[in-house]
C-alpha cells in the first residue's frame, strides 16, 4: 500500500480520506473498546454455523458407532471372528470377514496402482484437449451408481466370459468403482506439489521417473493416500455390485479367482439382519461391529503411514 | 575420503596478468550466439551475443524484468518446459550447441547446475539431498556415499551443523542453510559452470557473505554466472559484469570498469542508483 498524496494521485488534506476513509489512519479507534455490535453477531454468526456443521457430522457418528457397539457387544463371543457361518446361524463371520480383507487387498493392489498411475498421468503428461477427455471420462465413471457398476459386471464377467460369481469379477467391478477416485486424489496432490521441487530436480538432471518417485509421488503422498483410503472404505462399505459378481458363501475365501463365490461383511449386515433367528440378526450387528472396527483401524494406520514416510517434508 | 575440489587444472588469478591475456589462456566456457527467447508473442530476449569466460564469475545485473533471469535460464534450458517457450540463435557449452536437435539434458545439467532464488531442498534427508544427483548421473558407488555427503557439506561449511543429524529433514535448518545444502547438492555432481539465481536474496548478511566467499573460492575451477540485484555483490565477487535493460544486453566489461566507467548512459544510470 502505497502513502497516500505521495505522487498527488490522492490528493491529501481534501476532505475525508479516500483510502483509508473517515478521520485518516486509524486515528479514532479505541485500541481497548469493544468491536461493535455488527461485528460481534457477525463473528457469532460464523462460530455458530461451524459448530451446528462440525455438530451435524460428529453426532451422528458417535451415534452410529454407540448404537452399532451398543446392540453387537452385549452378545459379542470371539468365535464371530474364529469360526465361518453355518446354514442355521450359529458360528461366525471368519469367512466374511477374510473375504472383506482379501477384496479389500485386491482393491488396494489393482485400482491403487492403476488410480495412482492414472493420477500422474493426468497431472504431469496429459495437456489440452486429450488430458480433459479423460478428466471428464473419470468423473463421468465416478458418477455411475454403483449397482450400475455392479450389473455391467455381472452382464460381462459373471455371464459374458463365464467367471460366475468370482473374487476376480468383484475385484474387477470394484476397482472400477474405485479408480476415479484414487486418480483424482492423486492429480490434485501431485498438481500441488511446488514448482521448486519440480525446477530443482530438473536442474540436478535427474531422470524423470527418478523425479516421480523421489520427489514429486513423495511430496504428494498424502493426498495419494488420502485417495486410497476413500476407495478402501468403499471396498469396505459396498453391497450392490458385490451382489451382482460376488455372490456369497460360507466358505473361507479360496486361491480360485473364478468360479468360486466370496463370502463379505457388508452382505451379512444387509441379509441376515431379515432372518428370522435371533443368531443371524445378532450376526448381523456383529458384521457391522468388525466393519466399524476395521474403518477406524484403517483410519489410524493410514495415519501412521503417513507421518512416518512425511518426516523430511517441509509440513513438518 | 573423496576429494574436495581440486583446483589443479586452472592456476589462481594473479593480479599481474591482464585480464585478456587470462581470458585467453582460460578459454570461453559458454557462447552465447544472437539469441532471441520469448513466451508466446512475448519477446522477452533479443540479439544477445556474450562470452562466459572460463573459471570467472560473470554477474547479471538489471532492473526487475530485464530478462537476466530468463537469460540465465537458457544456459542450462530450464525455459524448455515453459508454456509456448520460443528462441532463436544457439548457445554454445565448450563449442557444442546446447539446443542441437540430440542435445542431452541430463548431460547438459550435468555440466551447468543451478541454484536457485529461494532454496529448494528436496523432501528427503539432507544427506539424500546431497546424494541425490550423485545417484542419478551414477558418478560413485554406494561405498563412497558417506564421504561424499561429508566433502560436500564440509565444503560449504554446514558439516559442523548437520553432521549429527544427516537423516533429518532439511527443512528443520535455516533458510540459509537451506541455501548452502542446495549449493552443496549441485556441487556434488562436479558441474563445470554454476548458475546461480539470486542465491543471497533471501539471506541475511553473515549467510550471504558467506556464499559470496564461496562463490570467490569455487573460480577458477569452476565457472561462476550469477544473477544479483544486488551491486555491492556484483561488485565485491564478480569479474565481469554484463548489464541487462529491456530485454536487451546494454553493455558486458570487467566489474571495475562497469561499475566505475561505464560506456553507455544507461549503465551509467543504473549503477549510481538513479534508475531503478
Amino acid at each position: 500500500m502505497g502513502a497516500p498524496g505521495a505522487d498527488g494521485a490522492v490528493p491529501a488534506g481534501a476532505g475525508p480520506d479516500v483510502l483509508l476513509g473517515e478521520g485518516g489512519p486509524g486515528a479514532t479507534l479505541d485500541l481497548y473498546g469493544r468491536p461493535s455490535w455488527a461485528r460481534r453477531t457477525a463473528s457469532l454468526a460464523g462460530w455458530g454455523a461451524c459448530m451446528l456443521a462440525t455438530g451435524l457430522i460428529g453426532v451422528p457418528l458417535i451415534w452410529v458407532i454407540y448404537g452399532v457397539a451398543g446392540r453387537a457387544v452385549p452378545h459379542w463371543h470371539w468365535s464371530v471372528i474364529t469360526e465361518t457361518t453355518t446354514s442355521t446361524g450359529g458360528g461366525g463371520l471368519a469367512n466374511e470377514i477374510a473375504g472383506t480383507l482379501v477384496l479389500m487387498a485386491g482393491v488396494v493392489v489393482l485400482a491403487g496402482s492403476v488410480g495412482v498411475l492414472s493420477g500422474v498421468y493426468l497431472a504431469e503428461y496429459a495437456k489440452g484437449s486429450l488430458g480433459s477427455l479423460l478428466r471428464s471420462g473419470s468423473e463421468v465413471l465416478a458418477g455411475i451408481p454403483s449397482i450400475v457398476l455392479g450389473y455391467v459386471g455381472y452382464i460381462a464377467l459373471v455371464i459374458g466370459l463365464h467367471w460366475q460369481f468370482s473374487l476376480a469379477a468383484a475385484l474387477i467391478t470394484l476397482s472400477l468403482l474405485t479408480v476415479p477416485y484414487i486418480a483424482k486424489s492423486t492429480e490434485v496432490a501431485m498438481r500441488q506439489v511446488p514448482t521448486a521441487y519440480r525446477e530443482g530436480a530438473d536442474a540436478l538432471g535427474l531422470p524423470e521417473l527418478t523425479t516421480l518417485r523421489r520427489v514429486t509421488l513423495e511430496a504428494a503422498l498424502p493426498g495419494v493416500t488420502t485417495g486410497l483410503l476413500v476407495a478402501i472404505a468403499i471396498s469396505l462399505g459396498e453391497t450392490a455390485p458385490l451382489l451382482y459378481t460376488a455372490g456369497f458363501t460360507d466358505n473361507m475365501p479360496g486361491l480360485s479367482l473364478t468360479h468360486a463365490p466370496v463370502g463379505y461383511l457388508t452382505y451379512a449386515v444387509w441379509t441376515f439382519y431379515n432372518q428370522p433367528s435371533t443368531a443371524f440378526q445378532n450376526l448381523s450387528y456383529d458384521a457391522a461391529l468388525v466393519l466399524v472396527v476395521l474403518v477406524l483401524l484403517l483410519i489410524i494406520a493410514s495415519r501412521l503411514i503417513v507421518a512416518l514416510t512425511q518426516k523430511h517434508t517441509e509440513s513438518n | 575420503m573423496t576429494s574436495v575440489r581440486a583446483p589443479a587444472t586452472a592456476a589462481p588469478r594473479r593480479a599481474d596478468v591482464p585480464a585478456i591475456v587470462e581470458a585467453g589462456i582460460r578459454g570461453v566456457s559458454m557462447q552465447v550466439q544472437d539469441l532471441a527467447l520469448g513466451f508466446g508473442s512475448a519477446t522477452v530476449l533479443s540479439g544477445l551475443d556474450l562470452e562466459v569466460r572460463r573459471g570467472e564469475i560473470t554477474a547479471l545485473i538489471g532492473p526487475t524484468g530485464s530478462g537476466k533471469t530468463t537469460f540465465l535460464r537458457s544456459l542450462n534450458r530450464m525455459n524448455d518446459k515453459v508454456a509456448k517457450h520460443w528462441h532463436r540463435g544457439d548457445v554454445l557449452l565448450n563449442g557444442a550447441s546446447i539446443y542441437a536437435p540430440g542435445a542431452q539434458l541430463m548431460a547438459l545439467r550435468r555440466r551447468v547446475g543451478m541454484v536457485f532464488q529461494r532454496p529448494n531442498p528436496f523432501p528427503m534427508s539432507i544427506a539424500a539431498n546431497i546424494l541425490a544427483g550423485v545417484k542419478a548421473h551414477r558418478i560413485a558407488g554406494k561405498e563412497h556415499y558417506r564421504d561424499i555427503v561429508e566433502a560436500r557439506l564440509r565444503e560449504v561449511g554446514l558439516w559442523d551443523a548437520v553432521s549429527n543429524r544427516l537423516n533429518s529433514s532439511p527443512f528443520s535448518l535455516s533458510g540459509g542453510q537451506q541455501q548452502l545444502l542446495c549449493l552443496a547438492r549441485a556441487l556434488a555432481i562436479g558441474p563445470e559452470v554454476l548458475l546461480l539465481d539470486e542465491p543471497t536474496s533471501s539471506l541475511d548478511p553473515v549467510t550471504t557473505e558467506n556464499i559470496e566467499a564461496m562463490a570467490r573460492s569455487l573460480v577458477p575451477a569452476l565457472t561462476v554466472v550469477i544473477v544479483t540485484h544486488n551491486l555491492g555483490q556484483a561488485r565485491r565477487i564478480s569479474d565481469r559484469t554484463v548489464f541487462f535493460y529491456q530485454g536487451k544486453m546494454v553493455e558486458c566489461a570487467e566489474t571495475a570498469q562497469l561499475f566505475e566507467d561505464p560506456r553507455e548512459p544507461e549503465t551509467a544510470r543504473y549503477v549510481t542508483g538513479r534508475m531503478g
